[in-house]
């Protein structure tokens, strides 16, 4: 992966850039999972690191990390398809490498300042410098104005090259979404001393984030790489897409009323977040019957033609893809109908449900897809015509996605315990938290989350080290 | 408790069940979306069609177990299994438009964009 | 391409207008519902609470009065209630220092980083207790633990101690961490907690101290 510019088989210098943002996208990946670690011992071991590095912090990097590598693989993964997509090159990759630097310095000194200086005094100087303690949208308000800059500059870039070149479908859902997806993110830009006004809107940002713009964009790629690596015929990928868009914003949007059953907000919205909550998953399915159906579909052509091999061009991201399609499903589909509606949320908002649904929904639904856009990325830059799964990429999708499922189903039973206990029996006191945090049950259910952790950051490290190598070995056995 | 207050209320030896019943409905919706799915594609034949129906069947009990036990209105009950009912014609529907549009844009044989 | 019998179900058009169709719709219902919710959950005024008028999200002077919350059988869920005045701090506050205090208290609950630990209106990170209704927890109330472990005569005064001085006071091998929140950022949080415990959650949590057998200790 570090000498995948040197060597420069790239057709474009926005799959050059698209390669810069691959880069830091891993190494933040890897910082979020040992803050998961950090974090994961912590709920054992309340004394490891307490007041020098307490959990706040850790999770507060953890899960910061998790979006800020997300939006880079997401920036990345745009610019390698722009010119695929549009046949004309990117209008101003300088400027959007200068953006880039201006990006990573600024994640790199905010994680610092989160890192050494933690919290500040209850100002508003504090806000604009430190963080603003408002889960997933920490950033300080001088880096907010950053991303904007800078997204501006990604997006002019999408855009203006859109307009000179050809007008895919592909290129069309991914242009209106990105506008929509960077425009949300001012919606979490502001101060108010009314905290339901404050949730109402940060979930305008990361409710019509992670369930509406993130999936189309992540429908957005498979359509893309389905076309590119198994060769599926563009206009019934594309039709698909639209259907997809259609089933992910009429349901998505709407169903944003689930996180507005308990906040302060009125109770119209217990009805519009249940009903349309419950439609989220048919998208998924949708997806997933799509991705194998085309699979199986280029597979038998290509044996109709008396080909023996496989269609797949690029073994490692295909596996990725595949898990996604298993994985947005269980994780968003599964782990989130349970607990969306507001007769059961009402024992499980707040619980450890909640970050088992957020911890199997992230990766199978975004990190898969992005790390199989890494690959995709790698074949271009090395130039290989049929990249295969090695050891290390087996190990690395076998380790991490067994490690996500082992760290979901603890916190599962961890979340039922706390349901049961802290909500269902002792009524969600100070009191019923710390008795249901203390059951054999629950504190078993902790220790096979921090072990199942370990094996994910092994399963990372397999897959660290195969995006390291596997260009050059690809390339090597096909000389 | 001093006094007893009537409302839906879960008691909670019941909550193992519903989160359980809720698992099913989804597992149950894609073994009957898969079944049709491998049958209609010509993995295995399409007897094998009916025990998707089975397990739309098994699916749609789910959702009514589900619908009592988090103590639904009545009127939700029933419009949830209008859906089901509805679900039932989507995999059809579904396949119909994977057929027609194979025919539309895959009959040709036009190797029109094969750039890699 | 030159396929006879075309139907309106393979056509790209057609579920690109489709999908804008259905994406325009949620979009304006989704925004026609935020004004309407936008107007429920705005603060309401000194006024209201003089004149007993219920807002969703009371005036920050909600701090003078008591507060409980008890079953609606209107409702079918427990609902904040706001009873008769109390003095905060030993003192009745004027519309403007209460929301002064308020500001002060929700700006200080970011800059600490509350929500990465706790969770507050449920949301938030869950390795401590939730905040919603913290204000009128058990373990704060006159028989509870809480007021004999630091030593104050008031409610508002242990919970201003115990956030100045969390790890003096531990409850639990896991701690709250010193975070260097100073006297009058303390009396600010405690107005935010409290403001906070005031807000109608439509009932989360649900059945909120019934183990103590009180839901409106203070």
């Amino acid at each position: 992966m570090l000498t995948s510019i040197k060597e420069n088989h790239l057709t474009n210098k926005g799959q050059e850039l698209g390669m810069m943002y691959f880069r830091v996208a891993i190494i933040l990946f890897g910082a979020q999972l040992v803050m998961g670690l950090i974090a994961a011992i912590q709920f054992l071991a309340p004394g490891f690191l307490f007041e020098l590095f307490d959990f706040s912090v850790a999770r507060m990097v953890h899960i910061n990390a998790l979006v800020v590598w997300m939006l880079y693989a997401m920036i990345g993964a745009t610019y390698m398809m722009l010119t695929d997509e549009t046949g004309h090159e990117g209008v101003a990759i300088g400027l959007g490498k200068l953006g880039f630097w201006l990006l990573t310095a600024a994640v790199t000194v905010v994680v610092l300042v989160y890192i050494i200086v933690q919290v500040g005094p209850g100002t508003e100087a504090s806000l604009w410098l430190i963080h603003e303690g408002r889960e997933y949208i920490e950033a300080p308000r001088w880096a907010d104005i950053g991303i904007v800059v800078v997204v501006l500059i990604f997006y002019f870039n999408v855009f203006a090259t859109y307009m000179k070149g050809e007008k895919t479908g592909i290129m069309t859902v991914m242009v209106a979404n990105l506008l929509a997806l960077a425009g949300l993110y001012m919606a979490g830009m502001f101060y108010t001393d009314n905290i339901s006004m404050d949730q109402f809107w940060w979930w305008w940002v990361i409710h019509l984030w992670v369930e509406a713009t993130w999936e189309v964009f992540v429908g957005t790629l498979a359509a893309y790489a389905l076309i590119k690596i198994i060769g599926a015929k563009r206009e019934i990928v594309e039709m698909w897409l639209w259907i997809e868009v259609l089933m992910l914003f009429g349901s998505g949007i709407l169903g944003m009323g689930h996180h507005y059953f308990w906040i302060g907000t009125p109770e119209y919205w217990w009805e519009i977040g249940a009903l349309f909550s419950a439609l989220e998953p048919v998208p998924l399915i949708a997806m997933f019957v799509h991705v194998l159906y085309d699979w199986g579909k280029e597979q038998g052509i290509a044996e109709g033609r008396g080909e023996t091999a496989s269609v797949i061009t690029n073994g490692p991201a295909m596996a990725w893809i595949v898990t996604n399609a298993f994985g947005n499903f269980l994780g968003a589909g599964i782990w989130g109908f349970f607990h969306t509606l507001p007769q059961v949320n009402i024992y499980t908002h707040g619980t450890q449900f909640t970050a088992a649904h957020g911890h199997l929904s992230f990766f199978g639904a975004y990190a898969t897809i992005l790390i199989g856009m890494m690959y995709y990325g790698l074949q271009r830059a090395y130039g290989v015509q049929r990249m295969k799964l090695t050891f290390k990429s087996k190990m690395g999708i076998f380790l991490t996605t067994f490690g996500v499922m082992g760290m979901t189903i603890a916190l599962t039973i961890a979340g039922y315990e706390q349901v049961i206990v802290e909500r269902g029996e002792m009524g969600a006191t100070w009191n019923a938290f710390f008795v249901a945090q203390n059951l054999p049950w629950y504190v078993q259910a902790q220790m096979w989350r921090a072990i199942m952790g370990v094996v994910t950051l092994l399963g990372f490290i397999y897959l660290a080290w195969d995006l390291l190598t596997i260009g050059k070995v690809s390339k090597e056995a096909e000389a | 408790m001093n006094e007893l207050i009537v409302r839906p209320e879960i008691t909670p030896d019941m909550f193992l069940p519903i989160f359980t019943i809720s698992t099913l409905v989804l597992v149950f919706g894609v073994a009957y979306a898969a079944t049709i799915t491998l049958a209609k594609m010509g993995y295995f034949s399409k007897k094998w069609m009916n025990l998707g129906y089975l397990f739309w069947a098994l699916q749609t009990y789910s959702l009514y177990l589900l619908s009592v036990w988090i103590q639904s209105e009545p009127f939700t009950s029933k419009v949830l299994m209008v859906t089901m009912l509805a679900y039932l014609f989507i995999p059809h529907l579904y396949f119909r438009l994977i057929e027609d549009s194979d025919r539309r844009y895959d009959s040709g044989n036009n190797i029109a964009e094969q750039k890699n | 391409m030159a396929n006879k019998n075309l139907s309106v179900w393979t056509s790209i058009p057609f579920w690109r207008r489709s999908a804008a169709w259905v994406t325009g719709f949620a979009s304006i219902l989704l925004i026609w519902l935020t004004f309407d919710t936008l107007g429920q959950i705005t603060m309401g005024t000194d006024d209201d609470l003089k004149n007993g008028v219920t807002k969703r999200v009371p005036a920050a002077t909600v701090i003078n009065y008591k507060i409980g919350y008890e079953m609606s059988t209107k409702r079918g869920h427990e609902v904040p209630t706001i009873g008769e005045k109390e003095p905060f701090f030993g003192k009745e506050w004027s519309a403007d220092d209460a929301a002064d205090l308020l500001h002060l208290g929700k700006l200080t609950s970011q800059t600490k980083n509350c929500m990465n630990c706790h969770t507050l209106l449920g949301n938030g990170a869950y390795y401590a207790p939730d905040l919603t209704k913290a204000w009128i927890d058990p373990a704060w109330s006159k028989t509870g633990p809480m007021m004999a472990m630091t030593g104050k005569s008031t409610k508002e005064e242990a919970i201003a101690e115990f956030l100045q001085h969390p790890s003096t006071y531990p409850t639990h091998a896991r701690m709250m961490p010193e975070l260097g929140i100073t006297a009058d950022e303390a009396k600010g949080l405690v107005a935010f907690l409290k403001h906070m415990s005031s807000i109608d959650t439509n009932g989360f949590p649900r059945n909120f101290g019934k183990e103590e057998g009180s839901t409106n200790a203070h």
